[in-house]
């Protein structure tokens, strides 16, 4: 596996072609195969099932072609055995087969695809490189309809009962997608069936929007039939309106919304492990520790513990190794290697001795420019002291020769021609270390990916260019300083802002990684919106568990609880933080290296239908704590409305509330199982039980809840008559008015960011337009602010319900760790730097996109004060604006200074 | 203009987009013409204007700031 | 006896270390395994294989004379003992026990089943900050559905 190099000789010689799984079998590969073109690691495997010297005993066509002796035929499967101190079970999920509904014909009619193989039909990657086209005729399809919940909230066709919580949303962004990549073309049409939409997550809703108003038609029906269309090409979908009346239409294309199952082989992998799953086959877990098994030391993430978006993936993830990482935190770092590298040798003041390495990279250079004609021009370059072609520059035998040639020719500067220096230059770096050189010594040329593998039809035009780009290179490598990464000690200690939840768990976690923390919450008590809540939606009571964890939090010696205190001012940056936090009249300082945001959310007051004006009109939180207190008897009322939505999903507020349809759905069943007399109607405009959650929605219709959907054009109207509460709505179904007569009316309030300005100017955070504080990346960071050393948990990042609050908090106490294990920081050396022509100006000042700089006065030898401007490496990101800025090149970044520029540029034109 | 003129274009590419969008481009295998010379900066803005006009002095047919 | 490790033998003959290990296991190179990585071999089983290879007299008696085990560091460590008559490796089985005897502390690392996307994150957090991970994946290519995935939400960014 080290020696293959990727070439791709292989899969072009191997004769036996198979379905590609990673396309969804929509194109072919070989039986030798990268599983796509970034993967990782990027080393061909064979196949053993396809194979066919390993199936018939005859081929090895790769063998032959491999330049590199990589192919291993002999390599059998090995059992390895290892000690673990914890398990992690990240098995993903399976999307749903709908071979299995008949009705929907998938495997008969060639355009309906599910959706995973529309993915791939839109992807670059994908077989038709991205052209969409219909897989029967391979024309671009003007009229595709997606439909729903398939192998979702299903329990008569499969046994699928939960929501996948994906699929509305991805649904709606393949519509967009699609729309742009046929963009131009009026004909077009798409149109999603659906049952509710569930677009339940941050700017989910905004977007839902976006596809309405961009001509996303949206249609509230469960197709029962798809029929192939003429000559089987294109597909007619019959479905009831909300009318009652039967449709046949036909389309293009139909995707297939399908759901997600637990993974194959997930009853395996628990009977192996010894833990538990759900009734579907997930992981079982609790509402207070998402990401345990019911098995210590084994720890689930993912899809596996249930349906859920990348977003919440991720988080788990990182709570999975934060929860591991809990249980391991007294071996942690006996096990990791620390490596060492020779002294490095000073060689600020000998002149430059550049070694060239003429890298062949197989054939993936040398076919095309020929690299004997650029050693021998290399050879000629002013300050060049050898130069050498290799076959593969990056393999580990070169390193070698390198670190060999460095000592023998005393080299102080290199030079390699070959890949991009975005993926290689840092294992010619540590080749560097490992010479005893500064890694900044290093320079590439990049002569593959932005010479040979584009140019590979004018070789002679492509060997002048890598002339160029070495020439260039050389240039730059001559002006190379050594440089330092700065490192910045680490304060191990965090701050935690907000004493909800999410800043007990966060604090709780710290502590038991073994890291010290302040825990400031601006109330006398601790707990937050937590105390409103009754159950978990998997029934587990809420506040026994929160009494135990603040009981915990008070006690733990390395945590400090600062109540009725607020942050009043912070400074500094990553790993090195100052506060001044305010108890009273009392002003503290705290220094902390890493800071966890939770500062929570609220209730919204609503000002429409009777709020404040009656009081049976109540808010969830207002009707819960008149359960608590049996002022609300459930056996001697008749009837309670709740309306959805309130304050949420409109023109103020275009975001979903998300935990509000499964607050209600509890209450709901609540009330019914203690009263099944009593009436219990819930008006809503999509119910959002996502996930396992939809188990509610289910058994809530089972005891009996009357569900009317409204509009937001035609809300409910509530009025007093005669002293009665009375709910005035429309039915969709009978298509009539209907007046309800309520004991109480329970509204389904948004929650609503009050706590975010303060904070989020303090530490520079950004926010949404909805004032919920943004994450670093939606996707990939979920958990880190966009100011590195600060990180997010709770209500004040998005509304979410308490068990995600707390595997978010988990996460970011876990996130912050990593920084606080380290007893030094190391910067990357790529900075701003000021030479001595600033006159401090501060012209800089302003371009400044990461306020890294600021002018400072200094006294000069003769005494003389001068403004000068200081740069502050550790919020510097390297941008060089300064140095484009700046009239009179005061301040320049490391690595890509002016004279180097110029260097480049003189070098080039020189003739 | 001749009709084999060759332009020599200076380029400068930033490290984080149009790098790295040269670099797919290798891996996509897309052909271009070979008259441009890059040169990688860490932001588009880092480009001082005077290497533009050096550039251009020194007989560079164009130059591109990609970013 | 001479105690060495692969990496130093490599260094002194100038081959790569993978070739050592090939020496040690064909038996060309008369040594046993003992505990750290390291293997023992007699002082003369050595120079008669380093002068077959034509290593240089000083370079030899440099190596012999930094890798030689004093008497007092060589004494057998009970493992050494059970498995002096062995070369291999101890089994895991028993090495298990060991640790687990040996020390109350738990083993400093952790396996992850799975190289979709949240495998990946929790691999990343955990090498961060301080143990070691062991990352199993089924197929060839780590990255799972999301790497199948055309666009995401919200950015439109490849999901790459």
């Amino acid at each position: 596996m080290d020696k293959c190099i990727a070439c791709g000789l292989c899969a072009q010689k191997c004769p036996k072609k198979v379905d590609d799984e990673f396309n969804m079998g929509l194109s072919k590969r070989k039986a030798i195969y990268i599983k796509y073109g970034q993967s990782v690691p990027l080393k061909y495997a064979i196949d053993p099932e396809n194979c066919i010297y390993l199936t018939r005993g005859k081929c090895r066509a790769c063998e032959k072609f491999c330049p590199t002796g990589a192919i291993n035929f002999d390599d059998k499967e090995e059992i390895i055995q290892l000690n673990v101190g914890a398990i992690i079970t990240a098995p993903g999920f399976k999307p749903f087969d709908p071979s299995i509904l008949d009705s929907y014909a998938y495997d008969k009619i060639p355009d309906v695809v599910t959706s995973l193989e529309y993915e791939r039909l839109l992807s670059a990657g994908g077989p038709y490189m991205g052209h969409l086209v219909r897989p029967s005729d391979e024309q671009e399809p003007k009229k595709i309809a997606w439909i729903q919940c398939v192998g979702s909230r299903d329990t008569n066709k499969c046994s699928n009962e939960f929501c996948s919580s994906v699929c509305c949303m991805y649904a709606i962004k393949q519509a967009l997608v699609t729309k742009e990549h046929l963009s131009g073309d009026t004909e077009l049409k798409q149109s999603i069936f659906y049952m509710d939409i569930r677009t339940h997550g941050k700017e989910f809703e905004r977007y839902y929007e976006d596809a309405k108003e961009k001509g996303v038609e949206f249609v509230r029906a469960r197709p029962h039939t798809l029929e192939p269309g003429k000559d089987n090409r294109g597909v007619i979908i019959r479905y009831v309106d909300e009318d009652g009346n039967v449709i046949n239409d036909e389309y293009d294309m139909v995707v297939l919304s399908v759901g997600l199952e637990a993974p194959k082989g997930a009853k395996d992998l628990s009977n192996i492990m010894g833990f538990d799953l759900d009734e579907y086959n997930f992981a079982k877990t609790s509402s207070f520790n998402t990401v345990q098994t019911s098995k210590k030391g084994i720890y689930v993430t993912g899809a596996f513990g249930g349906p859920k978006d990348i977003p919440q993936a991720v988080t788990e993830a990182s709570t999975a190794a934060a929860e591991a990482a809990k249980l391991l935190s007294k071996a942690r770092g006996t096990l990791t290697k620390k490596k060492t590298y020779p002294k490095e040798i000073d060689v600020t003041c000998e002149k430059p001795r550049i070694g060239v390495i003429i890298c062949s990279c197989g054939i993936n250079i040398s076919n095309v420019v020929d690299v004997k004609e650029l050693v021998e021009f290399a050879k000629t370059l002013p300050n060049v002291e050898y130069v050498e072609n290799t076959m593969f520059s990056c393999s580990t035998d070169t390193q070698y020769l390198i670190i060999e040639k460095i000592k023998e020719y005393n080299l102080n500067r290199l030079v390699v021609a070959a890949c991009t220096p975005r993926t290689h230059e840092p294992l010619f770096q540590e080749t560097l270390r490992d010479a005893g050189l500064n890694e900044f010594l290093v320079e590439m040329a990049n002569i593959r990916n932005q010479n040979s593998w584009v140019h590979q039809n004018d070789p002679k035009a492509a060997t002048e260019k890598a002339k160029d780009q070495i020439k260039m290179a050389i240039a730059k490598a001559t002006l190379n300083s050594p440089l330092k990464r700065l490192k910045i000690k680490v304060n191990q200690k965090a701050l935690v802002i907000g004493g909800g939840v999410s800043g007990i768990v966060s604090a709780l976690t710290l502590a038991n990684l073994g890291y010290e923390c302040i825990l400031i919450e601006k109330h006398s008590k601790l707990g937050g919106n937590a105390w409103n809540l009754e159950t978990t939606y998997k029934k587990e009571k809420i506040r026994p568990w929160l009494n135990a964890q603040i009981n915990r939090v008070e006690n733990h010696p390395k945590i400090e609880v600062l109540k009725n205190t607020e942050l009043k001012e912070v400074t500094g940056t990553i790993g090195n933080f100052e506060a001044k936090v305010q108890s009273g009249d009392e002003i503290r300082n705290i220094g902390f290296g890493a800071a966890i945001v939770c500062v929570g959310a609220t209730e919204y007051k609503p000002t429409e239908y009777l709020y404040g004006e009656d009081p049976r009109v109540l808010t969830s939180f207002e009707f819960e704590a008149k359960l608590r207190e049996k002022i609300i008897a459930p056996e001697k009322i008749n009837s309670v409305v709740f309306i959805q939505c309130v304050g949420s999903r409109d023109k103020e507020r275009p975001y979903c509330s998300r935990v509000c349809c499964t607050h209600t759905m509890e209450k709901a069943i609540r009330l019914k199982e203690k009263n099944p007399d009593l009436q219990v109607f819930v008006l809503y405009r999509d119910i959002r039980t996502y996930g396992t959650r939809e188990k509610l929605y289910k058994k809530a219709r089972d005891l009996g809840v009357i569900f009317i959907r409204y509009t937001l054009s035609n809300k409910p109207e509530v009025r007093l008559e005669n002293g009665d509460l009375v709910v005035l709505t429309t039915d969709p179904i009978i298509k009539l008015p209907v007046k309800i007569h309520a004991d109480y009316l329970c509204l389904a309030s948004a929650i609503i960011p009050t706590n975010n300005i303060e904070i989020s100017d303090l530490f520079k955070l950004s926010k949404n337009t909805d004032g919920f504080i943004n994450e670093a990346h939606p996707k990939l960071r979920p958990v880190d602010a966009t100011t590195d050393g600060v990180f997010l948990a709770g209500l004040c990042n998005y509304p979410k319900s308490i068990d995600e609050s707390i595997a978010q908090a988990e996460a970011a106490a876990g996130r912050a760790s990593i920084i606080l294990s380290k007893d030094y920081m190391e910067l990357d050396a790529i900075k701003s730097f000021v030479s001595d022509n600033c006159d401090g100006c501060g012209l800089c000042v302003d371009v400044c996109p990461y306020s890294a700089l600021s002018i400072v006065e200094i006294q000069d030898q003769d005494g003389t004060i001068k403004k000068r401007i200081s740069a502050d490496p550790a919020l510097c990101k390297g941008c060089g604006l300064c140095e484009a800025t700046c009239p009179k090149g005061g301040i320049l970044v490391h690595g890509f200074t002016l004279d180097q520029i110029e260097a480049q540029i003189q070098t080039l034109l020189a003739n | 203009m001749a009709e084999n003129f060759e332009p020599v274009i200076v380029g400068f590419l930033c490290n984080w987009c149009a790098y790295a969008g040269a670099d797919l481009a290798g891996v996509s295998r897309l052909q271009y013409p070979p008259n441009m010379r890059p040169i990688r900066v860490m932001c588009s803005g880092m480009v001082p204007p005077e290497s533009v006009i050096q550039a251009l002095k020194l007989g560079a047919d164009g130059v591109m700031v990609m970013g | 006896m001479i105690k060495f490790k692969v990496i130093e033998i490599a260094n002194t003959f100038g081959v790569h270390r993978n070739t050592v290990t090939n020496w040690i296991k064909r038996g060309v190179l008369k040594a046993k395994p003992v505990v750290g990585r390291k293997y023992v071999i007699s002082e003369n089983d050595f120079i008669a294989f380093a002068e077959q290879n034509h290593i240089p007299r000083r370079t030899l008696e440099e190596f012999i004379k930094k890798n030689k085990i004093q008497k007092t560091e060589f004494k057998l460590t009970k493992e050494d003992q059970g498995f002096s008559n062995h070369p291999q490796e101890p089994s895991p089985k028993n090495k298990y026990r060991e640790t687990i005897m040996n020390t109350s502390r738990p083993v400093g690392s952790v396996l992850v089943l799975g190289g979709g996307i949240a495998g990946i994150q929790a691999v990343l957090d955990l090498a961060d900050s301080g143990y070691f991970v062991h990352l199993v994946e089924r197929s060839s290519g780590i990255g799972g559905v999301m790497a199948q995935l055309d666009k995401t939400f919200p950015t439109n960014d490849c999901a790459m």
